[in-house]
Formats: structure tokens, C-alpha cells, sequence
């Protein structure tokens, strides 16, 4: 692995973390509130009573939808209006919001914030080069840790008090810090970058009871000698390989579960831990339209942001299940997410190439593909891009790369246009041109 | 005999999408369906007194798309049943032109609400229950569906967000200003 990282990264934003988290305290009967309508929507055997119970919540998203100048105006032009939505039927009839016109309309979809929302803007990952800012409120920052709770009593994880998470963090950033959490039964977070010298140390003496990371952390920590075992490991939905998982589960045999998420919608689906590949939906705080060939969702937890039919671009069919798992609901299959691209070092490591989308979203332009041309030599391609942008690019994308373990990076930069970087689904901004053997 | 609106829809839904009916026409399919309830149809005058009323360029579209759908569905069949001899003709179009004056031919035909809003509208008028309903659940739908209630609800709706344009752009602002770099990891 890469050796201890300089005190400046030059790679990293500086980053603004909440400090004042004695103000979760106030939403964790809500916490409590997600975490039991969850548990409750998953052992929901009566298809027709689960489907009521959504159909409910149909009534708060009709009024958000009014509250939203970009809703109202598409249901105007559509010859459509809010009242339309009584059933989750209904909504084949209402237009589909992609993710490029969430980036045009960002500051237009939400409903107008208030005070007390604590909104904030974030950008989801540079994967198109286009990052779209999602403004959320208050309970969409936490909505997280609501959804923790359910997955550890899903997991049958018992937890110690004050349970401690781990962030194990792969990304070139480095970031590190530490917080209280009081929403997660009054433990704490610490952010633990794998490219620190001591990330082994201080994951040793934090003990977590819950572990983040993405494969790439996962990675790092199947490599460590001697390290804690939490009550349960999360990843979020990317590729990971078998031979990954068969190596964790060696040096730290705790339950993995795979989530699916995004910064736009939130947590959407985990993985079944009797079968890969099958995602269950978070009913009732999200609705996944069954029957499609990709995944379309609308939101039906109350939220700044109402998502009505949006496409996060990322392939699968829903369909209800009564899994052998004991989950009754909807199942995602067939997910086809970001596709799994390795890069490899000169020492002949393979890194995962998404922990660099990251680097891309601090930057404007339409579109980018990273291709690994040679062991050092790297070609990025760009489109739309201000030629006073792309100074700070490759310098920033460059240190990254260092960072991850490459002493004399070369990058090449050519100017495309974006219809040459454009593909049907999702786009896939990185590859290699090595050959795997 | 009652209203089946969803056999109405399917029977629709295999049909040439735009009324073929040139105007003249399409007055004689509507006045025909009142001779078959044995209701005297409106006379030219009534119908040139109907245009009058309506005063709006989608009403000679509306009459298209009304006769289009009684001679293409059951709706005519169930509405001659349905009609009262004493029933007067011209009264029933009014309303029902007024309660129908914001959808255009392009939403019935292509917007499953809006028809159905058409069809339930029309139901209403002439006097006739909707299969499988009872009259309070007919009447709830129909003020779900209702597109020029919803209008004046969209445009006070649009107003307001006018007014909120400033204080939007202000809270965003700040929003924006609290963004943190942390994956979304901030708390």
C-alpha cells in the first residue's frame, strides 16, 4: 500500500464537517420512526396492503410536487397536475426526470427551503464530468443513520452502546476527522483514510462496531494483519469481486452487506445476503418502478427535494418478492450499476479507478473518460472543458494519482467533443487498455 | 345500465387516436345519440348558441373529440340508455362544454387522466352512474380528476412560487454556501 501521505495533499477541498451534532438530537424519534417503517414495509407479506400503505404517502409528494416551480411547470405542460398521482399506478403516467435535467434545473426542483431544513448543496460524484448538485434538507443528511438502524437489526448485529463507525476511506482526499453521533444511538464517526500511515493503528483503537468503506477500503483491510472485527461491514454498490468478499470474510468474519445508493435519491435497495445480485428495495421511503428495464425512482419519504420518476441511469428490474431471507417487498435484479474498472500500479497493484471520480466533480466541464494506456501513462479526454480548467485538472488528478501509488504519472490530455464520450446507459468515464494477465 | 369507463378506455385505446369527423359531422353524431334516447338534439341555433357560450378556440376540437368518442366506444349505447325523455339537450351540452373548457382533444386522446376526466364528465352530465362505484366515490374521483379546479390551484401555486423567487434564491445560497466535501458525510 502507499506510504504515509504529506501534510498537504493538494488533492482535497478543504471539507466543512458539522460539529454542532447535539442538533441530531431532535430527529431521533424520526430516526426511529424510518427504521420501524422499514421493518415493518419488509415483513409486509399482503402485497395490497403494502401497496396502500404507499399509496398513502402519495399525499405529502402531491403537495411537494406544488411547491416545486419545475414540477408544477412539467405537470402544466404535460396537461397533468398533482391530484392525478392517488396511486403508485398512476405514476407511469407522469414524466421521467433524468439525471442531466436534475443538473440543468437543480435549483428549481426543491421546494422552497426553509430555516429550519438546515439545507445544504452537495454534488453527487464526478462519473459524467457533469456532477449534479442535489440540495438537501436536514433529515436527508441523517437519513442514513435512520436507515443503519434497520439494517442492523436486519443483519442481526448486536450492538455495543455508544457504537463507534468507521468511514474507512480509500479516496485520494485523505480526509480524516472524527465526530459524536448522537442520531446512531449515541456513538461517534471517524473518518480513517487507508492512504494515512496509521490508518491500522487508529481503526485498532477505535474498535468500530460498524465499518463503511467502499471495495477498495475493503481491500486494504483484507490486507492488514490483526485488525478488529466489527458487528457488521457496509459497502456501497460497486463492483465487488467474490474473491474480495472470500478474503474479508477470512480476516474479518462479520456480516458485508452491499447498499445501493446515491447522492440524488438517497439509499435506495441492500443487497440479499442469501444472493447476490438481488437488491431489496427501502420500502416505504422510496418507490422503484416494477416491470422497467432500468431503475426509476420516486421518492416517498418528505423531503426538500421531490423526486418524481427519476433516472438515476442505472440498469435492473423490480419486481415484488417473498425472499428466502425472510424479505417480503421489491427486488432489484439484474442491477447494473457503475461498471468495475481496475487500474493497475507499476508494483502491480490493481486499484479500483472509481475511487478517482471523486477528483472529477470539483471541476467543470460536460464530460471526461480516464483510460490507463500504460503502467504510468494515462490518456483523459474531456469535453466542454475551459482550457483554464484543465490546468488545475490534471494537477489535482495527478497528485491523486501519486496518492494511490503512481510515482511518475503521465497524463495526456485531448479535447473531444461530448457526443464522443456519450453511451446509451450510464457512462462509463474509465478503462484500461492493459491486458488483465 | 351504467357507465363502464375502463371497457370505454380499452375500446379507445384501439381506435384511430384523432376524431375523423369533420365538424358538421361530428354535431350529427351528437345529435344522433340524443334520438336514440328519444331527447330532442340541439337545433342549429342551439349549437351556434353553444359556440357563443363557450367562446374558446378548443370548442369546435372538444365537439370532435366528444363525437369521436360516442361513436368509437359504448358510450353512446350506455348514454341513450341512461338519457331521460324530459332531458334537455342543449342544457346538458353547455355544462358539460363548460366543465370540460380547459382539456384539449391533444390530452384526451393522449392523457390518460384527461380522458378519463372526459368520459366521467360527460357520464355526469347526462345523468348516468359509473360501473362498480358508488355516487360519492364517482363524485370524489371526478373532483381528483377535475383539470380546471387543478388549474386555479397550479396558478395560485405558480404565483406563489413567483413571489418566493427571491427567498428561494437567497436560501439556496446558502445552502450552497454549507457545501461540504465530505461524500455526503458531513454529520
Amino acid at each position: 500500500m502507499t506510504g504515509a501521505l504529506p501534510a498537504d495533499l493538494h488533492v482535497a477541498p478543504r471539507a466543512h464537517i458539522r460539529r454542532d451534532t447535539s442538533t441530531q438530537r431532535p430527529h431521533i424519534p424520526w430516526a426511529e420512526s424510518i427504521a420501524q417503517g422499514l421493518a415493518h414495509l419488509a415483513a409486509l407479506a399482503d402485497e395490497a396492503e403494502a401497496r396502500a400503505r404507499l399509496d398513502a404517502r402519495l399525499v405529502a409528494l402531491r403537495g411537494a410536487l406544488l411547491a416545486s416551480p419545475y414540477h408544477l411547470r412539467q405537470l402544466q405542460e404535460a396537461g397533468l397536475h398533482p391530484g392525478d398521482l392517488q396511486r403508485l399506478e398512476d405514476l407511469g403516467h407522469f414524466p421521467l426526470l433524468d439525471r442531466s435535467t436534475l443538473a440543468r434545473h437543480w435549483d428549481a426542483v426543491p421546494t422552497l427551503p426553509a430555516e429550519s431544513d438546515e439545507c445544504v448543496v452537495v454534488k453527487s460524484s464526478g462519473s459524467t464530468g457533469d456532477p449534479v448538485r442535489v440540495v438537501r434538507d436536514r433529515r436527508d443528511c441523517l437519513h442514513m443513520w435512520a436507515v443503519l438502524r434497520f439494517l442492523v437489526s436486519r443483519a442481526g448485529a448486536v450492538l455495543p452502546p455508544r457504537p463507534r463507525v468507521v468511514l474507512l476511506d480509500a479516496l485520494p482526499g485523505g480526509l480524516e476527522y472524527s465526530v459524536r453521533l448522537p442520531i446512531f444511538h449515541d456513538g461517534a464517526l471517524h473518518r480513517v483514510s487507508v492512504l494515512r500511515g496509521d490508518a491500522r493503528e487508529r481503526l485498532c483503537r477505535v474498535r468500530p462496531a460498524v465499518l463503511f468503506s467502499d471495495p477498495e477500503g475493503l481491500r486494504w483491510l483484507a490486507e492488514q494483519r490483526e485488525v478488529p472485527t466489527p458487528r457488521l461491514v457496509l459497502t456501497s454498490a460497486q463492483h465487488l469481486p467474490v474473491g474480495l468478499r472470500a478474503a474479508l470474510r477470512e480476516k474479518v468474519p462479520a456480516p458485508v452487506l452491499n447498499y445501493y445508493a446515491t447522492t440524488e435519491t438517497g439509499p435506495l435497495a441492500w443487497e440479499c445476503a442469501r444472493g447476490e445480485g438481488r437488491f431489496h428495495v427501502f420500502a416505504p421511503d422510496v418507490w422503484l418502478e416494477p416491470g422497467l428495464d432500468e431503475v426509476v425512482v420516486t421518492r416517498l419519504r418528505p423531503s426538500v427535494l421531490p423526486l418524481l420518476r427519476y433516472r438515476p441511469g442505472d440498469a435492473g428490474t423490480v419486481r415484488r418478492d417473498a425472499c428466502a431471507c425472510g424479505f417480503h417487498g421489491w427486488t432489484l435484479e439484474g442491477f447494473g450499476g457503475r461498471g468495475a474498472c481496475h487500474f493497475l500500479t507499476p508494483s502491480g497493484r490493481t486499484v479500483d479507478a472509481w475511487t478517482l471520480a471523486w477528483v472529477f466533480k470539483h471541476h467543470a466541464l460536460r464530460a471526461f473518460r480516464l483510460t490507463q494506456v500504460e503502467r504510468s501513462r494515462f490518456e483523459l479526454e474531456v469535453a466542454g472543458a475551459e482550457e483554464a480548467n484543465v490546468g488545475p485538472l490534471c494537477e489535482r488528478l495527478t497528485a491523486a494519482l501519486r496518492n494511490l501509488g503512481w510515482t511518475e504519472p503521465r497524463l495526456e490530455v485531448r479535447h473531444v467533443e461530448p457526443a464522443a464520450l456519450a453511451t446509451r446507459a450510464k457512462p462509463q468515464p474509465f478503462r484500461t487498455l492493459l491486458s488483465k494477465g | 345500465m351504467r357507465f363502464d369507463i375502463p371497457l370505454i378506455r380499452k375500446q379507445l385505446a384501439s381506435v384511430p387516436v384523432t376524431s375523423p369527423y369533420p365538424h358538421d359531422l361530428a354535431v350529427a353524431i351528437i345529435c344522433d345519440t340524443f334520438r336514440m334516447a328519444n331527447v330532442r338534439p340541439p337545433s342549429r341555433q342551439d349549437w351556434a348558441a353553444l359556440e357563443d357560450h363557450a367562446n374558446s378556440p378548443l370548442w369546435r376540437e372538444q365537439v370532435g373529440m366528444l363525437a369521436h368518442v360516442l361513436a368509437s366506444s359504448s358510450l353512446r349505447e350506455t348514454t341513450a340508455q341512461v338519457l331521460v325523455k324530459s332531458a334537455n339537450a342543449t342544457d346538458i351540452l353547455q355544462r358539460f362544454f363548460a366543465n370540460i373548457a380547459p382539456l384539449t382533444a391533444e390530452m384526451v386522446r393522449s392523457n390518460a387522466f384527461r380522458q378519463e376526466e372526459f368520459l366521467r364528465k360527460w357520464a355526469h352530465v347526462v345523468g348516468g352512474e359509473v360501473k362498480d362505484e358508488s355516487p360519492s366515490q364517482s363524485t370524489q374521483r371526478l373532483n381528483q380528476l377535475d383539470y380546471r379546479k387543478a388549474q386555479q390551484e397550479m396558478v395560485r401555486a405558480e404565483e406563489i412560487r413567483r413571489k418566493e423567487a427571491e427567498q428561494r434564491e437567497k436560501m439556496l445560497a446558502e445552502a450552497a454556501r454549507r457545501e461540504a466535501e465530505a461524500r455526503g458525510w458531513r454529520e
